[in-house]
């Protein structure tokens, strides 16, 4: 007389790595996203070379010209990872299922958010040398604190662009919602990451922008804890 | 009966108002003086600022009563976090256009981009993501949760943006704030102090209404499902 064992829950950090794991197998057996997402970056990245090409950017200055470039390039760029990573769900119709699983809803969004952050920082490796090559500066001089730099906003994008995702998919015509809120709502930590980068390019110590790094931080945190708590009023039916 | 008083009531408030702010005009355009420096275009500055004052009370409006929606599910709170997000938008908007006419003589640009010119115009984006998601969603039900929640994100994000871009670059006049000596002659604050009392009986009669024809499209959406209902059924 055995009785069927209780599934028993994952704890938190586990079942947020399943869940991100799960879509990382995903893209790197299919490469849908990040397919995408490198052939529009170079597309705009070569954009933004045919208005501001080589003598334009030494007149006004790399620090001052390439860090709005990148962080432009990074947000539209991510915005397409961010749209898809709900898509798979949608098509199988395995929202529900993963749902209903016996996991805390913020350890669903916490999995999903890390895939993209993953997803992100990749296409970030890619790009960032090529950047350099286009606009004529020395990353390697730089690298360490663009680094630095680079996690902290990426993973504050990444968590909005995921919790709007969820939110996007929901309804009919989510696509222009997803942009609509993300680059509002995403601005403050938008203009952190150009002040933050625009400082390392000058070679100036990142104590300099401490304030901005902070701002960064605090928003990081603030928009996992809200996400976290009003994430499961998102994916319920 | 109750139905004709509350009709009777609000006929009564809106005549209320509606003179008020033919008073309100009059002190604007009449009773107070010139500005020395700025002349007659300074007067916007009377509608200007209460409806600033409003579009930002009412976003905290709207923050409370999302909150108030997912904490208790009650339709009451939803309705009225609908009314004060599209009241919200509407005053967003005023501010939006009439700050513009001013600023074009007085700083000789129709635009900068400076705290809170840039913290107005980001809430305004926010505001209509909201109303875009409710017209959107499936069903009422699914468009009142999701607008709840993005009316937390976004009544959160505001003061954030603002000390950002404020730390970005300022340049917006600061008329009333610590430190200031009261800049106004007498009859420039009456007109202000009285516009602004205007302003929030206007906001909070429209807020009342809306609320309460939000809540009349929901009742009568019920009972149309009811009706079809029944029909699929008989």
């Amino acid at each position: 007389m055995s009785r069927p064992a209780r599934p028993v829950s994952p704890g938190f950090l586990r079942s947020s790595w399943i869940v991100a794991s799960k879509d990382l197998r995903l893209e790197g057996r299919t490469l849908d996203a990040i397919s995408a997402m490198a052939v529009f970056s170079l597309i705009v990245l070569t954009v933004f070379n045919f208005a501001f090409d080589l003598t334009t950017v030494r007149s006004v200055g790399v620090s001052k010209l390439v860090p709005g470039v990148l962080w432009t390039t990074f947000a539209f760029a991510a915005i397409i990872a961010f749209a898809r990573s709900f898509q798979t769900e949608k098509f199988r119709d395995s929202l529900s299922a993963l749902v209903l699983s016996p996991v805390d809803r913020g350890a669903l969004f916490a999995g999903k958010a890390l895939a993209n952050f993953v997803l992100v920082l990749v296409l970030q490796a890619a790009l960032l040398p090529l950047s350099a090559i286009f606009f004529d500066y020395d990353l390697l001089a730089v690298a360490a604190p663009l680094l630095f730099v680079v996690v902290l906003h990426t993973l504050g994008i990444a968590e909005l662009g995921t919790f709007f995702a969820a939110v996007a998919v929901r309804v009919g015509r989510g696509e222009a919602l997803l942009a609509t809120l993300l680059f509002p709502v995403s601005s403050p930590l938008v203009i952190s990451a150009v002040k933050c980068t625009s400082a390392v390019l000058e070679g100036k110590p990142l104590a300099s922008v401490q304030q901005w790094l902070l701002v960064a931080a605090g928003f990081d945190v603030l928009y996992f804890l809200v996400a976290l708590v009003t994430f499961e009023y998102v994916v319920e039916d | 009966m109750a139905k004709r008083s509350s009709h009777a009531a609000t006929a009564l408030l809106l005549a209320i108002v509606g003179v008020l702010m033919l008073g309100a005009n009059f002190m604007v355009f009449v009773y107070a003086p010139d500005e020395k420096v700025m002349g007659a275009v300074q007067r916007i500055f009377y509608f200007h600022v209460p409806a600033a004052i409003v579009a930002f009370t009412s976003t905290f409006v709207m923050l409370g009563a999302s909150i108030g929606y997912l904490w208790t599910r009650s339709r009451i709170w939803d309705c009225l976090a609908r009314a004060a997000t599209e009241l919200a938008l509407l005053f967003c908007l005023l501010v939006l256009i009439t700050g513009p006419i001013w600023a074009k003589p007085a700083w000789g640009v129709w635009w900068t981009w400076e705290a809170r010119l840039t913290t107005t115009l980001l809430l305004g984006l926010l505001l209509a993501a909201c109303v875009m998601v409710r017209s959107y969603a499936d069903s009422a039900e699914q468009g009142a949760r999701l607008a709840s929640v993005l009316g937390i994100v976004a009544a959160l994000d505001v003061p954030i943006i603002y000390k950002a871009v404020d730390w970005w670059r300022g340049q917006h006049p600061v008329v009333f704030g610590p430190g200031k000596k009261d800049p106004l002659a007498p009859e420039m604050r009456a007109t202000f102090l009285f516009c602004l009392l205007v302003f929030l009986l206007l906001y909070t009669l429209l807020l009342v209404l809306r609320t309460r024809i939000a809540c009349h499209e929901e009742r009568a959406r019920d009972a149309a499902e009811t009706v079809a209902a029944r029909g699929e059924a008989g």
